[in-house]
């Protein structure tokens, strides 16, 4: 391998200082620690606010105006998504909700369950 | 176009849809959204640095589209466009800087711009900015997967450089 060149140089340093950066983003994001309201989001609207907290074991349906469905488990307080009939199953393998900032997500129908603050809506 | 050229280019769309389909039955490592090691992209780097980049464009269209299709997800379409668009936009300007010793930082930075792109895309369709927060998590492991990529295309290239000789 030949000595890098000062464009190189430059290009590695660039990479190698956003790579740190997103390694320290994902550490805080998976530290952050998770609240108690749960917004259930669909199309960009709430169409269900848990509190996990006071929240029964129980499995919420939730068909997506396209078609298909995700199923929504809640028990001993926390929330995942137990079953769905999406292509890739993403929402399902994410588990159970934990941080604030790494929602589940369910792209092919457009669903998104996070943790919110009190009195914030998105 | 010069037939030769046309069948090259061919083939190489045929390959990567290969490695694509076969990677399909990978399972998924982490459970993050699109989180991928994208092998088919060791031929796109190979192209990027081997072909014009009208051409490298036409190979990386094709292979999208039909994996779009052999997938049977065709609402990923948009997101691998998007992802594809991007990476390629960066490699193709990053080259100009590079020597063939660096195809491997060229492949690293192309799998970042991937993956910004694809977030940029789930922002629109979701319209929800909720999912940036999956951004760092993908351009680490993308990052390395990119890395493994473009030290594939690099050993590809020094033994394509060979039997092209022949």
């Amino acid at each position: 391998m030949t000595k890098p060149d000062k464009n190189t140089k430059i290009i590695l340093i660039i990479t190698g200082i956003l790579l740190l950066l997103c390694a320290v983003l994902t550490i805080w994001i998976y530290r952050k620690p998770s609240g108690q309201r749960v917004l259930i989001i669909q199309n960009n609207q709430i169409i269900h606010e848990i509190y996990l907290a006071s929240a029964k074991d129980q499995e919420i349906r939730i068909d997506a105006p396209g078609g298909g469905y995700n199923l929504i488990k809640i028990q001993n307080h926390e929330i995942s998504i137990a079953e769905a009939d999406c292509p890739d199953h993403t929402c399902m393998k994410t588990g159970i909700l934990k941080s604030e900032n790494i929602p589940i997500v369910c792209l092919p129908h457009k669903l998104i369950i996070r943790f919110a603050e009190e009195g914030e809506k998105f | 176009m010069k037939l030769k050229r046309l069948t090259e280019l061919s083939l190489l769309t045929a390959v990567a849809l290969i490695i694509f389909v076969v990677e399909l039955r990978f399972p998924d490592i982490l459970p993050i959204q699109g989180m991928k090691l994208g092998l088919a992209n060791i031929i796109t780097v190979y192209a990027v640095f081997v072909y014009q980049p009208s051409e490298t464009a036409m190979i990386v269209a094709c292979r999208v589209l039909l994996g779009a299709m052999f997938s049977g997800t065709m609402i990923s379409l948009f997101y691998s466009a998007s992802g594809a668009v991007m990476c390629l936009l960066g490699m193709l300007i990053l080259k100009k800087f590079l020597s063939l010793d660096y195809i491997w930082l060229c492949s690293v930075i192309g799998a970042i711009f991937h993956n910004i792109g694809q977030i940029c895309a789930a922002m629109l369709m979701m319209r929800s900015t909720a999912v940036i927060w999956n951004l760092p998590p993908l351009i680490l492991f993308g990052a390395i997967a990119g890395l493994f990529t473009g030290l594939c295309a690099q050993v590809l290239l020094k033994r394509m450089k060979n039997i092209k000789k022949l």
